[in-house]
């Protein structure tokens, strides 16, 4: 999917008069926030903030470890038999991913779902290469035969409703009609289970690469995972080379906070841990494992102030905590990540001049970093974002349209003058920090002293004595 | 890793039993093998046939007899099927999951194609939590990577994507059956 994050404003202008997206977006996003903090401090907050704790560690040795890991992890996937495969861009992955389907004569493919293959628009390339391809989680299907991008990391047709999937089955899979989501849910698995079980290759993503057993590690729910690492004959599997974590115990621990984060589950329903293609003996299981180890821009990123950012295990707890996500929608962003860290991440990959926008899609109120597992500080990276878009000249006339745009998008134009009302009030007190919800946003703001009386406040008292004259 | 207090036997087949019912899995507790083979032959009303692990690989023993006895036949991957029985590698009190590792005679389809799965798990496999399981692995001797796959399993299959609504048994089982002997 070609990059149109410029658009974010005009996008998200759209995104926040539709008010079905806009209910679907509520919806989802307090469902999933609410769940996460029960489920995050189910044993207590210090508890929850332990793991979040021994979580972020983990990653970050990883990041200062990755050369080594990677070299550790592709040795140990060698010894087990999976092939692997480095690929440095888009275009060397898919050339990869074609060369194996070749090599293997397979024209029937499925996917369970992979963001990352998003990012590298695998799907096209596979398509025009005059392959069927078929996604299989039931939200990647659903936005996959609408002929839409996913809106969420997590959620791929969050952005839905029920009705809307239900009119595009009846229309495009003559699905015998019904309101019943289990029906629906139903209908899918059949068509899905006979494509499984014709498919000759399968693809997958990976949540996590562990080094010290070469596991390729996956997290799901619905079962389209296990199905498309079991069936088909052959499995390949791209990673993000910032996936690879040193051991066990630590992939214990964000198997967990990945759940967690992401919808309140105490672990998915599938935590699979694969080493290798079938063994002797065995009667099923792919018979060929191609891991591709994928570059594309991330040891760029891992060279500059912006590393922490390939921390990111893809929870969308961010997205769902984040004021602007909530009523811009994902699409607005322009491209497959959206949320808080989409807003980092898109112009580290993509370009700051493709996605000028998108560190003004924030209001800085510290949500997303509160919220993170792996405590990214996506504030900091957003405000360095604005600073290179001044330095590299990318400024004026988007600092305007930008300020503009997430005044109108987050609702910070109203939290803002809520805020400041309470402000003359609190200010005495507490000369620099907003209390409670808002503390967040002082932490990357400076406050503008309060006038005594804002112009709101004085318009309505000069109405007020104009009535009485 | 979640926080399990009590390590005794029974309190660890308690809390696997409480988690794992959270998760939305039927427990059943077996005192005997008799009763235990039971509860499998109950699970199956009248179906003629199964997918399932070997036979020992399943803690029951008199299963694969009593199998035998009421004609049930079990095939290698008829998509028809409705129920498949595992064994299972080790049981995680603390979250309420199933380890099942793969191998020769262990294979994955029993547990993930048919709308039903009954897992048999030996009370003495429950351990705290996962970093226990594989602390056990290493202390005998055995890598975790020697198995092909390791799957944890967590109740039935589910999904939320249409719009949001728990749905279970999308695309693998839609219901779980534990038997703890
Ligand atoms: S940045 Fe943090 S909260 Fe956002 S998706 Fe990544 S891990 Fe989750």
């Amino acid at each position: 999917m070609d990059v149109q994050s410029n658009n974010f404003i005009p996008a998200a202008r759209i995104a926040i008069r539709d008010p079905q997206l806009q209910a679907a977006l509520h919806a989802s996003s307090t469902n999933s926030t609410r769940a996460r903090a029960e489920s995050l401090f189910a044993f207590g907050r210090e508890h929850g903030e332990h793991m979040r704790e021994q979580a972020a560690e983990a990653k970050r040795r990883a990041l200062r470890r990755l050369p080594d890991l990677l070299e550790r992890a592709e040795a140990r996937m060698q010894a087990n038999g999976m092939r692997v495969l480095w690929a440095e861009d888009a275009a060397e992955a898919r050339r990869l991913v074609l060369d194996v389907i070749e090599r293997h004569g397979a024209r029937r493919i499925v996917k369970s779902k992979s963001t990352l293959t998003e990012e590298i628009d695998l799907n096209t390339a596979l398509e025009d290469g005059g392959l069927d391809v078929l996604e299989t989680d039931l939200g990647a299907y659903i936005v996959q035969i609408a002929g839409e991008h996913p809106s969420h990391i997590v959620g791929p047709a969050l952005h839905m409703s029920k009705d809307t999937i239900r009119d595009l089955f009846v229309r495009e899979l003559a699905m015998p009609p019904t309101d019943d989501a289990e029906q629906m849910t139903q209908f899918v698995r059949e068509r899905l289970r006979q494509a499984f079980l014709g498919a000759d290759l399968g693809i997958c993503g990976g949540n996590f690469l562990i080094a010290e057993t070469g596991s390729l590690c996956l997290s799901t729910n619905e079962g389209n995972g296990r199905m498309v690492t079991t069936l088909p004959r052959v499995l390949v599997a791209l990673v993000g080379i910032e996936k690879v974590i040193e051991s066990v115990d630590d992939f214990t621990t964000l198997a967990q906070m990945l759940a967690r984060s992401n919808n309140g589950q105490v672990m998915t329903v599938y935590t699979q841990m694969i080493h290798g293609p079938r063994r002797p003996g065995e009667t099923d299981g792919p018979e060929e494992l191609y891991v591709i180890l994928v570059d594309n821009g991330r040891s760029r990123i891992y060279g500059t102030g912006y590393a922490e950012a390939l921390a990111c295990i893809r929870c969308g707890a961010c997205l769902n905590a984040c004021p602007v996500y909530r009523s811009a929608g994902g699409h607005a962003y322009g491209w497959i990540y959206s949320g808080p860290i989409g807003a980092v991440i898109t112009p580290l990959l993509a370009g700051l001049e493709h996605a000028t926008p998108l560190p003004y899609a924030s209001s800085l109120c510290g949500k997303c970093k509160d919220i993170c597992p792996v405590r990214i500080d996506l504030p900091r990276m957003l405000l360095d974002l604005r600073h290179d878009l001044v330095t590299q000249g990318h400024s004026p006339a988007l600092w305007s349209l930008g300020l503009h745009g997430w005044a109108a998008v987050s609702g910070a134009a109203r939290l803002f003058s809520l805020a400041r009302r309470g402000l003359r009030w609190g200010l005495r007190l507490v000369p620099n920090r907003l209390p409670g919800p808002l503390d967040g946003w002082t932490r990357y703001r400076d406050l503008p002293p309060a006038a005594p009386q804002s112009f709101y406040e004085l318009w309505q008292e000069r109405q007020k004595t104009r009535d009485h004259e | 890793m979640v926080p399990v207090d009590d390590r005794s036997g029974a309190a660890l087949r308690a809390r696997f039993a409480r988690e794992a019912e959270k998760l939305g899995c039927a427990v059943h507790i077996a005192d005997t093998s008799a009763q235990g083979v039971q509860q499998v032959l109950d699970l199956l009303g009248g179906d003629p046939a199964i997918l399932s692990w070997d036979f020992e690989h399943i803690p029951l023993p008199g299963l694969a007899a009593a199998l035998d006895e009421a004609g049930i036949r079990r095939v290698a991957d008829d998509p028809g099927v409705r129920v498949g029985i595992t064994g299972a590698d080790a049981g995680l009190a603390g979250t309420g999951s199933l380890v099942l590792t793969t191998g020769a005679g262990k294979p994955r389809l029993a547990s993930l194609l048919p709308p039903v799965h009954v897992a048999v798990l030996e009370t003495g496999r429950i351990v705290p939590h996962f970093e226990a399981w594989a602390e056990q692995q290493r202390a005998n001797g055995a890598h975790l990577d020697a198995g092909g796959t390791i799957v944890l399993i967590g109740g039935p299959s589910r999904t939320g994507d249409i719009a949001n609504i728990p749905v279970r048994g999308v695309h693998g089982p839609g219901a779980v059956h534990v038997i703890i002997v």
